[in-house]
């Protein structure tokens, strides 16, 4: 037995038989001269209802569909319900969903055409227009079910394409949110790790390898106290990490330290924060960290010159003042110095006279360098020529560097290149730098330093080299006032460096190891754009 | 006269107000083979140039009583455009040389070494020997 259609088996659900075909083609006959004013009189209600004609545009489509509808009315009433009649009807059931005729018209619509044939039939037929009336009803409630079948495929697709679009987005916004999350944490210019309930490292994001020195594959599962060389017991650190594992609490910012895989110490503002639910991965607390020792310098070289200002107008008046006695006693140890040579040629008086010339000359070359820390005049900035400037400082340094025993090797550029700058002050500078190397090396028993100077996209590098035995400690703050590691040195050349470079809009650093101490000096080749 | 026909004052004229030290330097340059004298305000210097005979050289420190040490070299410099000047001074950036009439002074800060005056100042008399030279010269017919 070949399978029923859909349509067979609403027919055999409505019971329609072909007593009623027989019937309804008898009917519609007798109804068709009726059958236009049922159109009219179908259309009229929808234009007073406003969603209903909202589908509808221009009477002229208005008598196209009195005339499809006339069609309609006498298909139903044609005696013939095959596939073919059903495939028609479907298909003007995906018309209506189409065009948006909201399913409440088609009922109540259909419900006039109802209304309209059966009392038709009623008028013709009589007190025998029983069958044919039930034959109608079942017919328009097949129209109706097939009809309807259209709104409910399409609703499905509808759903079922929302549904698809649903978990599209879905999977994206995930995607999204973790690759999101995953760069949040990587990109953070802040020192991420995250620590398991014993403390150990499970998370470690890139600022914290660029800050330790560390590789996240070497320190992953070791405990965090332990690879930023923290003791537990003292540190603060240690303390409120302590308190976050067991109780499960946050602390807030706090300054701490942290020791680099070369063993060097960073500032960090640390700050403990149990992780909460936020994550899944066995991370119970997580250590955020903010890199501030560069900040931190500034602030205390910063705090360092608003001293050195506050201070500077006294002390520079103090200082002048100071000139003044030592003139005096320059001029009677010189005075002295003669007296001695012609009256008793003694050796020993003499060498003694010779001691505090020197002793006064040292004071007063500490006022002319402490007045150029405390009042600087600002650069004045004139184009100049790199190679000229080396070339001149190499040539004025040379002598010394050959009695020390030093080789002076001066690296031009490849060309020449000018950028503002104020040549004695640079003069001032590459002097001290160069000075300095060839004492230290020539103290190492001779070596051999390097002044080089290059051409940056936007700077000019101007690096000084030796290979003596470099600084003491990496850590030395050699750029701050007063410190000084030299037998006699007032303490002030590399502050005095630091500050001209900087009023140059410049930066000055420096890399030391036992064998190889390098400064290193960029300026800008264009003063207004800064570097 | 022309200025390089009159013969040239070995006179050192010495302003500042700290006697003391002034009269050392007086004795270390007059051991020299120069002669000093000393004053110690602006205004006093200031009549002193007034009169001739004008000395060869003007030594003032920069900020002396009564006016100070650039009028007192501003008004040697009208008096004798080649007066040879060393402003002597603590400040050495309060001193404008270039608004200075030509020859501008040499400025020594102190504390002074008395080496660089003395090559200075001998400088100027090598200098001075020989225009005398070219004088006698010229003038004896030679």
């Amino acid at each position: 037995m070949p399978t029923e259609t859909r349509f067979q088996e609403l027919k055999r659900y409505v019971r329609l038989d072909e007593r009623d075909c027989g019937l309804l083609r008898a009917f519609g006959q007798l109804a068709a001269p009726e059958l236009p004013r049922i159109a009219e009189q179908f259309y009229d209600r929808i234009r007073e209802h406003e969603d209903a004609h909202a589908v509808l545009n221009g009477e002229q489509q208005i008598k196209r569909l009195q005339r499809s509808l006339v069609a309609w009315l006498t298909r139903v009433c044609g005696g013939v319900y095959d596939e073919a009649y059903h495939e028609q009807t479907a298909v003007i059931g995906r018309v209506h969903v189409r065009i948006g005729l909201p399913q409440r018209y088609m009922l109540t619509a259909m419900a006039l055409i109802r209304v309209e044939l059966l009392r038709i039939a009623a008028r013709f037929l009589g007190e025998h227009s029983g069958p044919t009336q039930e034959a109608l009803v079942r017919v328009l409630d097949l129209e109706l079910a097939i009809m309807l079948e259209a709104y409910k495929d399409s609703y499905v697709e509808r759903i079922e394409q929302a549904a698809r679009q649903e978990r599209t987005d879905l999977g994206a916004a995930l995607a999204d949110a973790e690759h999101r999350y995953v760069s949040a944490v990587e990109l953070a210019g802040v020192i991420i790790v995250g620590l398991d309930a014993q403390g150990r490292i499970q998370l470690f994001n890139r600022e914290a390898e660029r800050v330790s020195g560390y590789a996240r594959d070497e320190v992953l599962g070791r405990p965090f106290l332990d690879v930023i060389g923290c003791d537990d017991a003292t540190d603060d650190l240690g303390q409120r990490l302590t308190a976050v594992l067991s109780a499960k609490v946050a602390s807030g910012v706090f300054s701490g330290a942290m020791r680099t895989r070369s063993g060097k110490l960073r500032d960090v503002a640390w700050s403990v924060n149990a992780a909460g639910d936020l994550t899944t991965d066995g991370v119970v607390a997580l250590a955020t960290g903010r890199d501030i020792t560069d900040e931190k310098t500034r602030e205390d070289r910063a705090r360092q010159n608003e001293r050195l200002a506050a201070i500077g107008t006294l002390a520079a008046g103090l200082a002048h003042e100071i000139r003044n006695p030592l003139n005096g006693a320059q001029l009677h140890v010189s005075f002295l110095e003669r007296a001695i040579v012609r009256k008793s040629n003694q050796d020993d008086m003499l060498e003694a006279t010779r001691v505090v010339g020197d002793e006064i000359r040292r004071l007063a070359n500490l006022v002319t360098e402490f007045l150029d820390f405390a009042r600087p005049k600002p650069p004045e900035l004139k184009p100049t020529s790199l190679v000229k400037a080396m070339e001149h400082v190499c040539g004025l340094v040379e002598p010394t560097a050959k009695s020390a025993r030093v080789e002076l090797a001066c690296d031009l550029p490849s060309s020449d290149v000018e950028f503002p700058a104020d040549a004695a002050k640079l003069t001032q500078v590459l002097l001290n730098l160069l000075n300095n190397a060839v004492e230290s090396t020539a103290a190492n028993g001779g070596g051999t330093v390097i002044l080089r100077g290059r051409r940056g996209p936007r700077q000019v590098f101007i690096d000084v080299e030796d290979d003596g035995p470099g600084l003491p400690s990496p850590d030395a703050p050699i750029f701050d006032a007063f410190y000084s590691t030299k037998e006699g040195g007032t303490g002030l050349g590399l502050a005095i460096t630091h500050r001209i470079v900087t009023d140059h809009r410049g930066t000055i650093d420096v890399s030391s190891r036992p064998g190889k101490t390098s400064f290193h000096i960029a300026l800008p080749l264009e003063q207004g754009a800064g570097v | 006269m022309s200025d390089s026909e009159r013969p040239r004052s070995d006179e050192v004229l010495l302003v500042d107000i700290d006697v003391r030290s002034s009269r050392r330097l007086a004795r270390l340059l007059e051991d020299d083979g120069f002669n000093v004298q000393v004053l110690c305000d602006g205004a006093s210097a200031i009549s002193r140039l007034a009169r001739a005979p004008l000395p060869g050289t003007l030594i003032t420190e920069l900020a002396v009583p009564l006016t100070d040490g650039e009028s007192v070299a501003r008004f040697a410099r009208s008096q004798d455009p080649e007066m040879q000047i060393v402003v002597l001074t603590r400040h050495p950036h309060l001193m404008n040389a270039a608004s200075f009439p030509s020859p501008a002074p040499v400025i020594l800060t102190k504390p002074l070494e008395y080496p660089r005056l003395l090559e200075l100042l001998r400088e100027r008399q090598v200098e001075k020997t020989h225009a005398s030279g070219l004088f006698l010269r010229s003038n004896s017919g030679w």
